[in-house]
Order: C-alpha cells, then sequence, then structure tokens
C-alpha cells in the first residue's frame, strides 16, 4: 500500500473560530494507482494532498505513505521523506522566480546531491518539451510552460509518489489537456503512484479512481475500469 | 549540504538586488567609520611612537622649573663623560616688539645649546645650523611673527632689553608639542642673547630643560632610573622617550575612543538597515522558502543560505568600507593637522581593518537574526493556503535577547573599556527607546487623530500605521543620526560662548604677568592713560611644596604616589604661584573649613587650598604644608577648602595664604585690566615699550586659539557623524523601497478612484514630513540632554542652551526626509494604473 490515511481530522481557526476541514477520512492509495480526489472548493482537497506530503501536522488520525508514518516525523526527517518519497505539482506552480527553468528542476536533485544536477535538468526539460526554455526564467515562461516546469521538478527525482493539487487550474482547456497526457506519461514510464486533487470531472475521469469528499468527509470512492 | 546552500546562496541572490544593495550601503557606512577613525587613532599612535625621541627631543630629559640642582648637574657630568651628548635648552614666554616702537606680540623663547636638536630636524629657512642663525644677536622666529609684526628676515625686533636681528624662520620644530594650545609664535635666540634681553629675573617663569642623547649601549630606560636615583629634588622631572608627551598622548587617546564610539554608532544604525533589507528580501522569498521547503530543503539548509548570502555581500561591504575608511583619512588628518607638531600619516593596519570587518560581519549576523529566524517559521503548506498569514516570527525575547547582549558585547570590544562602554550601551538604548517611543507615539497618535479634513493629510496620517512598521526604523535612524549631528552642535555653542571673548563681559583684556613691585604705581598709570580699566593688581610669589604634614616631599614620595595617581604626582611636583590676600576673592565657595578673621590673616600663616589639589595632596583643614620659596621654608596651617571655577577668566590660585605668611616674601605683580576692543593693541604696545620684563597675554588672542583647535576637534567628530547620516538615509530609503509595492498599489487605487497624482504626492510628504519631524524632535532632544551630560560630566564646563542648532536640526531632518522620500518613490506617481491593477 502506498498510501494509507486512517480517520484524518484537520481543525484551523479561522477569524477566531474553529473550523473543520478534514472530518475523519480514510484512504487506501496502492502503489502505481491513479487516483483523482474531487470535490467542490473548501471541501478539503487540498488539505488532505498537503497532509499526506507532510507539510503541515494533522489535529488527529494516521498518515502512512511507503509504510512510513508521516505524522511521526520531525522536522529535519520531513525534508529527507518529502525529497525521497514525494513529487508535488501545484496550481500556482510555485516556481522560484529568481531561478532559471533548468535551476528550478535542478533544486530537488542538488537537494539529494545527485550528480550533474543541471544537465539531468536539462534533459528532464526536454522530456516535458521544453528544451529551447532551459535558460528562462518563470516570469518569461506561459502558464503552461510553467506548469512543465513544475512537472519536470516534481518526477525529477523519480519519487514514487506523485501529489498534483489541481495542476490545471490555471490553465485554458487545451494547456490543461496536454498537462494532464504528460503527468500520466510520466508516471505510466515511472511506475510511480499519482494523487491528484482537481474539480474538473474531465480531468478526474482520467484517473483509475475518484475519492469525492465533502465537506471535509469521504462521501464515496469507486473505481473504474 | 554546504555545497547546496552556497549554489542557493548564489542564485537566491538574484531577486534581492535592491534589499542587498541596502545592506551593502549600511555595512559599508558603518565599517567606513570604523577604519576611518581606528586607522587616524593608529596612525597617531605610530607617529608618537616612531617620533617620541625627536618629540622629547633626545632619549631622556630633565625639566625643572629652576636651574638643575649640583646632583642633577653631577649626573650629567658622568653621563657626558661616558659618551653621552646633552644639550640645555630654556623655555619661557615673553613679548617682542618692533624697533620702531609699534607693534608687540606675546611670544615663546627658546634658547638651546650648541647641538640641538639631538633627534629631528630642525628645519629652517634660509636652512643653515641654528647656532650660526643665532651668533651674533640673531632670531630665528616662526612666519607668523613675522606676518604680525610686519617684519621680514633681516629686519630687527626688541625682546626684553635685547635688540635682535632676524637671521630666518623656522618651519618645523621637532620637539614643540607640550599642550595643544600655543601662547604665542616661536622665537629662538642664543643663551646669551636670553642673558641681555634680562628677562630670566627673580620671578620669571622658565622651563630649564636637558636634553640627552645616549651613546649605544646605555639604555633609556635604565638611564631615566639611574638620574631619579641620583637627582634628589623630585622637581626635576626625569623622562624616557616612551613616556614623551603624556597629555597629548592622552588626548588623542580620548580622541579617538571617542570618535571610536561616534564610528561605533553609524555602524549600529546600519544595523537597522540590515535588519529591515533582509527582513524585506526574506518576506519576498516567503514563496521560494516554502516551495523549497516543500521540495525537502531542510530549515538549516535554508538559513545556512541566507546566513551566506548576508555575510558574502557584508564581507564585500565591509571591503569597500575599508576602502571609503581609508579615503577619507587625508580629510580627517588634515583637521587635526594643527594639533599635532609633525606630520600625521594614515597607517592602514591590517588589525584595525581585520577588526572592523570582523564587526560588519558580526552586527550583520547579528542584525540578520530575527529576520532569519523567519526563514525558520515559514510553514511549507504556505502553498496550499496563501490566503492564512502564517504566525508571528522571532521576536520574542529568545530572538531578540542574544541579539542585544551581542551587540553590546561589540560595542564594548570596540570601546576598549567596560565603563565607556557600558555608559555607551546605555545611553544607546536609552536612545532607541525613546526614539521608539517616540515612533509608536507618532502612530498612536496618528490613529486617534480626528479624521482629518484633506485628502492628503488622511492618507498621509493613515500611512504611517503602514503594516510593516516603516515608521519606527526610520525614526531612530534617522533620529540617532540626527543626535550626534546636533550635539557636536550644541557642544561647539556651548563651548563657544565659555570662550567667546566679546560675550564674557567680566573678563579682562590682559594679564600683565612679572610687574615688579616698584613699578606697580607707574604701570596703572600707562594703563589707565592708555584708555584701560584701573588695573586690578594680583600679588604672586613662586613657591614649590617641600613638605606636607611634616613628609619631606622627595623623589621617593613622589614616585610611590605616581603608581597609584598619575595626575596627583603633578601637585606635589610643579611650581606653585602663591597668592596673598584678606578677605576671600569674589566667588570664593568654600567646601570645607573657614576662611581667616583679618586679625587671623595678619597673625598667623594659614593657607586656603583648591579642593583638587587637597584631594591630590591628601590634606584637610587642620593640616600643614611648608613651601619653598626661594630657598625659605614658609610653614601654613591649610584652614579651609575652595572650590574654584577655572573658567571664570580671572587670577586663580590653588593656594591662597594669609598675609602673615608671604609677608617679606619676594613677589611680583599680575595687573589685569579691560580695554576697547580697538585700544589693545596700543595698550599692549606702550606696556611692552614701558616695561621691557613684563609679558602682556592678550586674552582674545588665547581664546581664540583655543577656539580654532575646538573647531578642529569638531570638524573630525562630525566627519565621522557624517557616516552615521548616511547610514541613516539608506535605512530610511530601505524602510520606503519595502513598502513600495504597497504604496504602488494604494497611489494607482487611489487614481483610479479619480485622485490627481498631486493629491497622492502630497499624501506621501505628509508621511515623510512627519516621519521627518519625529526624528528631528526626538534626535534634537536626545542630543540636549547628551550634550548636557557630556558638558556635566566631561567637559566640567557651565550649561548654556541656544535653540538655534535645535532649530536647524529639525528643519533639516524634515527636509532631508521629504528628499529622500521623494527619491524613493516618485516613480511611483509616474505608474500607469491599468497594468499595476492587472498585475495584482
Amino acid at each position: 500500500m502506498m498510501i494509507r490515511v486512517r480517520d484524518l481530522v484537520m481543525r484551523l481557526e479561522s477569524g477566531g473560530r474553529p473550523v473543520t476541514i478534514l472530518d475523519g477520512v480514510s484512504l487506501d492509495v496502492a502503489a502505481g494507482e491513479v487516483v483523482a480526489v474531487t470535490g467542490p472548493s473548501g471541501s478539503g482537497k487540498s488539505t488532505l494532498l498537503g497532509l499526506i506530503a507532510g507539510l503541515d501536522t494533522p489535529s488527529g488520525g494516521s498518515i502512512a505513505v511507503d509504510g512510513v508514518d508521516v505524522t511521526a516525523l520531525g522536522e529535519a526527517e520531513l525534508a529527507r521523506f518529502r525529497r525521497r518519497t514525494i513529487g508535488f505539482v501545484f496550481q500556482s506552480y510555485h516556481l522560484i522566480p529568481t531561478l532559471t527553468a533548468a535551476e528550478n528542476v535542478a533544486v530537488p536533485l542538488e537537494l539529494a546531491s545527485a550528480a550533474e544536477p543541471l544537465p539531468t535538468a536539462a534533459r528532464l526539460l526536454g522530456e516535458v518539451g521544453l528544451a529551447e526554455r532551459a535558460h528562462h526564467y518563470p516570469a518569461q515562461l506561459s502558464g503552461g510552460e510553467q506548469q512543465r516546469v513544475a512537472i519536470a521538478r516534481a518526477v525529477a527525482l523519480s519519487p514514487p509518489l506523485l501529489l498534483a493539487d489541481e495542476p490545471t487550474g490555471n490553465l485554458d482547456s487545451t494547456t490543461g489537456g496536454a498537462i494532464v497526457d504528460l503527468l500520466l506519461a510520466l508516471n505510466r514510464e515511472r511506475g510511480s503512484t499519482l494523487l491528484l486533487v482537481t474539480h474538473d470531472a474531465a480531468l478526474a475521469g482520467r484517473a483509475a479512481r475518484a475519492v469525492a469528499l465533502r465537506d471535509g468527509r469521504v462521501v464515496n470512492g469507486h473505481h473504474r475500469a | 549540504m554546504s555545497r547546496v546552500a552556497l549554489r542557493l546562496a548564489r542564485r537566491q541572490a538574484r531577486g534581492g538586488r535592491r534589499h542587498l544593495t541596502a545592506l551593502f550601503a549600511c555595512v559599508a557606512l558603518g565599517v567606513g567609520a570604523l577604519v576611518a577613525v581606528g586607522t587616524l587613532g593608529a596612525g597617531l599612535e605610530s607617529t608618537l611612537a616612531r617620533e617620541a625621541k625627536a618629540l622629547l627631543g633626545g632619549d631622556v630629559e630633565l625639566r625643572a622649573a629652576r636651574p638643575l640642582p649640583d646632583d642633577a648637574e653631577a649626573a650629567l657630568a658622568r653621563l657626558e663623560r661616558s659618551g653621552a651628548r646633552v644639550v640645555r635648552v630654556r623655555e619661557l614666554v615673553g613679548m617682542a616688539r618692533t624697533m620702531a616702537g609699534g607693534g608687540s606680540v606675546l611670544v615663546e623663547l627658546k634658547t638651546p645649546t650648541a647641538g640641538y636638536p639631538l633627534y629631528g630636524a630642525l628645519s629652517t629657512a634660509p636652512a643653515a645650523p641654528l647656532a650660526t642663525l643665532l651668533d651674533d644677536e640673531g632670531a630665528v622666529v616662526q612666519r607668523e611673527l613675522l606676518d604680525r609684526l610686519g617684519l621680514a628676515v633681516g629686519d630687527r625686533l626688541t625682546i626684553g632689553e635685547a635688540t635682535l636681528t632676524i637671521r630666518g624662520v623656522v618651519e618645523a620644530e621637532p620637539d614643540r608639542a607640550a599642550s595643544l594650545v600655543r601662547l604665542g609664535p616661536r622665537v629662538f635666540l642664543s643663551p646669551a642673547a636670553l642673558e641681555h634681553a634680562g628677562l630670566v629675573a627673580f620671578g620669571s617663569r622658565v622651563r630649564y630643560r636637558v636634553l640627552v642623547r645616549l651613546p649605544p649601549g646605555l639604555a633609556a630606560g635604565d638611564t631615566r632610573a639611574r638620574l631619579a636615583r641620583d637627582i634628589a629634588d623630585p622637581g626635576v622631572r626625569v623622562a624616557a622617550y616612551d613616556e614623551a608627551q603624556p597629555g597629548l598622548r592622552r588626548f588623542f587617546s580620548q580622541l579617538t575612543s571617542y570618535l571610536g564610539l561616534v564610528g561605533l554608532a553609524s555602524l549600529l544604525v546600519g544595523g537597522i538597515g540590515v535588519a529591515t533589507s533582509v527582513s524585506a528580501f526574506v518576506a519576498r522569498q516567503v514563496p521560494s522558502i516554502a516551495a523549497l521547503k516543500a521540495l525537502g530543503a531542510e530549515t538549516r539548509t535554508l538559513v545556512a543560505t541566507y546566513v551566506i548570502q548576508t555575510q558574502v555581500v557584508a564581507l564585500l561591504a565591509s571591503l569597500l568600507g575599508a576602502g571609503l575608511g581609508l579615503a577619507v583619512q587625508p580629510v580627517l588628518t588634515a583637521a587635526l593637522a594643527g594639533l599635532v607638531p609633525f606630520a600625521l600619516e594614515p597607517k592602514p593596519e591590517p588589525w584595525t581593518i581585520g577588526r572592523a570587518i570582523v564587526m560588519g560581519l558580526a552586527t550583520t549576523l547579528l542584525c540578520t537574526w530575527a529576520p532569519l529566524a523567519a526563514v525558520r517559521a515559514v510553514p511549507a503548506w504556505l502553498l496550499l493556503r496563501r490566503d492564512v498569514e502564517p504566525a508571528a516570527r522571532g521576536r520574542g525575547v529568545r530572538t531578540l535577547l542574544p541579539v542585544t547582549v551581542g551587540l553590546a558585547a561589540l560595542a564594548l570590544w570596540q570601546a576598549g573599556s567596560l565603563k565607556i562602554g557600558g555608559i555607551f550601551v546605555g545611553a544607546s538604548l536609552a536612545a532607541l527607546l525613546a526614539l521608539l517611543a517616540l515612533a509608536r507615539g507618532l502612530t498612536a497618535l496618528a490613529r486617534r487623530l480626528p479624521r482629518a479634513r484633506g485628502l492628503a493629510w488622511r492618507h498621509g496620517l493613515a500611512a504611517l500605521q503602514r503594516p510593516g512598521g516603516h515608521a519606527p526604523r526610520v525614526v531612530v535612524a534617522l533620529g540617532v543620526a540626527v543626535m550626534l549631528l546636533v550635539t557636536v552642535a550644541l557642544l561647539e555653542g556651548v563651548l563657544g560662548r565659555q570662550i567667546d571673548y566679546e560675550q564674557r563681559r567680566e573678563a579682562p583684556s590682559f594679564f600683565f604677568l612679572d610687574v615688579q613691585t616698584d613699578q606697580v604705581e607707574d604701570f596703572a598709570r600707562l594703563a589707565e592713560r592708555t584708555g584701560g580699566s584701573r588695573p586690578v593688581f594680583t600679588p604672586v610669589v613662586r613657591a614649590r611644596l617641600a613638605a606636607v604634614d611634616g613628609a619631606r616631599v622627595t623623589r621617593e614620595v613622589v614616585e610611590r604616589r605616581r603608581a597609584r595617581d598619575e595626575d596627583g604626582r603633578w601637585f606635589f611636583t610643579r611650581e606653585y604661584a602663591l597668592t596673598w590676600a584678606e578677605a576671600p576673592p569674589a566667588g570664593t565657595v568654600l567646601t570645607a573649613g573657614t576662611w581667616w578673621t583679618p586679625a587671623q590673616g595678619h597673625a598667623r600663616a594659614l593657607a586656603s587650598i583648591e579642593e583638587s589639589a587637597a584631594r591630590h595632596l591628601g590634606v584637610r583643614p587642620g593640616s600643614r604644608l611648608t613651601f619653598d620659596v626661594q630657598g625659605v621654608a614658609i610653614d601654613v596651617e591649610i584652614t579651609g577648602v575652595r572650590r574654584v571655577d577655572w573658567q571664570n577668566l580671572t587670577t586663580n590660585f590653588f593656594f591662597v595664604l594669609s598675609p602673615a605668611a608671604l609677608a617679606g616674601a619676594p613677589a611680583t605683580w599680575v595687573a589685569t585690566t579691560r580695554v576697547a576692543g580697538e585700544r589693545e593693541a596700543a595698550l599692549q604696545n606702550a606696556v611692552v615699550a614701558a616695561f621691557p620684563n613684563v609679558t602682556a597675554i592678550p586674552l582674545r588672542d588665547v581664546l581664540e586659539r583655543v577656539a580654532a583647535v575646538l573647531g578642529d576637534i569638531a570638524v573630525a567628530v562630525r566627519l565621522v557623524a557624517l557616516f552615521t547620516l548616511g547610514a541613516g538615509v539608506v535605512v530610511m530609503a530601505g524602510a520606503l523601497a519595502a513598502t513600495r509595492s504597497q504604496r504602488l498599489y494604494e497611489s494607482v487605487v487611489l487614481r483610479t478612484l479619480g485622485a490627481t497624482r498631486g493629491l497622492v504626492a502630497r499624501a506621501f510628504a505628509v508621511e515623510y514630513g512627519l516621519l521627518g519631524a519625529a526624528a528631528g524632535v526626538g534626535g534634537t532632544v536626545l542630543a540636549t540632554v547628551l550634550a548636557w551630560a557630556v558638558v556635566r560630566w566631561v567637559l566640567d564646563a557651565p550649561w548654556s542652551f541656544d535653540p538655534t542648532p535645535l532649530l536647524i536640526g529639525l528643519a533639516a531632518t524634515v527636509a532631508l526626509a521629504l528628499a529622500v522620500g521623494f527619491l524613493v518613490t516618485f516613480r511611483l506617481l509616474g505608474q500607469k494604473p491599468l497594468p499595476v491593477l492587472r498585475r495584482e
């Protein structure tokens, strides 16, 4: 089992009152599976993804990723865990504006002390069709191009788990479609697990399984053929 | 790990050019100030050390107020036999006047025997051996004398009863540095000519110096010790070259120590800029930091990244600052050139520069501590919930305490003294808190004021409360700089008024020394005839302290004393001017004991002593002192201790004796008189022509010389304080730049709603003007407190207050704040609204 979430609860303060964002979510994702998490805005999808990546600490429940209890890790262990296990794709790309496309892709390689990070990054940019744009800064790239860079960065260390948070949310449908194609193709090639959050039914439809969240609870989860 | 941090540091710096530029400028200015002062100090020290033998005049010097006793002569003869070269010098003040009976000038006379100088070079024009020039009633004078008397080389002048021919001009004299202020230009004459002048007579103040150049193999320290053993009279001061000019050395070490604190202040003000710019830089980097954390970067790596970045920039800035500090040396040394008797060579010392660079790096590290704590606090989940503000970061005591302690340690290091460093730290903290409170008060006031009518005022006031708190930083940084500069101006004012002859209506125009008893009547008539007020005559008897409470003042007693009280030694060995009086002099304040009744005064030998002399001599009412007046012992009993205002510009004395004590003692008289400014020269010339033995000390002239010295010092202090102002300006520019995007957005929204550019500009003007006013008010108030404290405790002078520097300081600060504000933000006014709004 790649992901095993049990009774996950997340409460936050918002404007001085407690808000329950996740309310007892349980979820299993097998290795190699492609799962979409769907639901309306505010249903807790992104928070679930963030908690699985160890970006925050839940109020209750447990998360195991690749057999590791994420909630039990300290700050430095979490950093290492993310580096080894997880590739993350964000809705707003979150490229580092002061780094070129190639340097952005090279960051995880460098953090992991990989050999020849920049040539590897250039090769990865080639895989996402941006070989010519390696030395451009994010501000010089279109939204779709920035998301390709973000995907190249996410898969740079071939992590066993790819998490994508609304990867097409800021893109038009043609570009979004191409990005999804790319994401699925790379995932297939690398045999990794892909958990993607979306409220786009078409995108969700391309996953093997969809889990719907509403008001912080799982309302259904079914397999497709 | 560190390689990653290094690589990230290099790349991440791309986005922070503006912020890192502010850091760079702040550190460069602070280090520049420290290097400027340190190099000047090192230069002074090394020049004093290098020129020590020239300054003293020899390896060893004997100095006395009377001709040397026999045991001293015998010791010198022994030294000469072992190969030492000996030169005898007599120095005294006198009057030089023209032959035509025209002008006269107070001069410092010097008669060296053959062989002078033993070290260093006496440079004359024409260049010729001094003995040749002085031979046959010749004189070599400073050019100033020629200018003031309208004479030229070849002309003749009169000194006392002697007529001398001016044979040359002295351009450099190696051992002339007795005090910072000189009474008049130098005149060299031969010993024979001095005898003809008749000035070395009863009551005259002659300094007898013997300069010794030792043969190789005789060490100066050993020789000094042997001479001190051989010469019983403690009134003969024996010094080796390494103790030359202790007063001058102490003055310069204090000057550079205080200048160093001004330099440190500029580094600390720069520290505010460092904290501000790094804080703004980190704030901009928050999304990147969160992304890097999400990608698995450890907090350690990220903190290391920013530490490397800021330290590298600080290092480059420190190097540039060091260059800047060296570059201003010519200006600093020019300012102080008049105070030293030799060419002042700045000495770039690796230790001084290295220390300043370490200071720059350490200050940067400490001031980036809190902003970098924010890096630690950036949560990775920020990427998922951008609308949530991360928790408040690193402002707690736990963050600020080590920073404060670290900066205080740096201050102590720079001050080199726990006491001075402690006072500096305390004063800095007080100033910081006062300025912070003022800034808080200003923003609170802006919040509570009733809604202003004008839109510009309303927006200007609102802008003071802008999130991010730029107001306190600007007020503190500019306030400290204003404080330093206004303090210098206030101190100059206080001291200037103190020595402004025109304002001292009670002060005499002249002190006439050495009026003989049989000259008193004629002198008084002449003075009144020439336009002077009726002279006041005060008797003077020259004496030396022979015993305290029956214990003889021997060299051994004095040397023991010296070990624990360097200043006190002087009170045992100096030549005193005693006077007698029946009634206490006007303004006398008795701090202990009583004054004698007229009957007691004419019956018993009593004395009143000045309080610092009483403290150093360790005496009180009831103690007995023995004076040696020309070989006659006079025993007195102390009846009272007086406080003397040494700055009251009248004749003051350490000892006033009862008339009975000095009955029959050989006295000369000091005459004081006031005369209208335009009659001063005439009076002096008439007195000097009629009484060649009398020395006229024109107070106006002396005070002007003192003022010139103070002016030179003020220039040096102001120059260093300008570094602080520079740092303050950078801090303000940085703080405003940090609010740039917010300002841009607001101004665009206002303009979209129909506001004109003029209105937006006026709102900015209100904000900048108020910031400047707050810094100006805070800085000038603190300056007044600081100046008062310095006058009270350091200068020990009476406080006087003139608000002009405060008003100028306030107006200049407002103007500066407006100028800096508009320079940083005027481009915002020209931005087209639509593109800005689309970006938001």
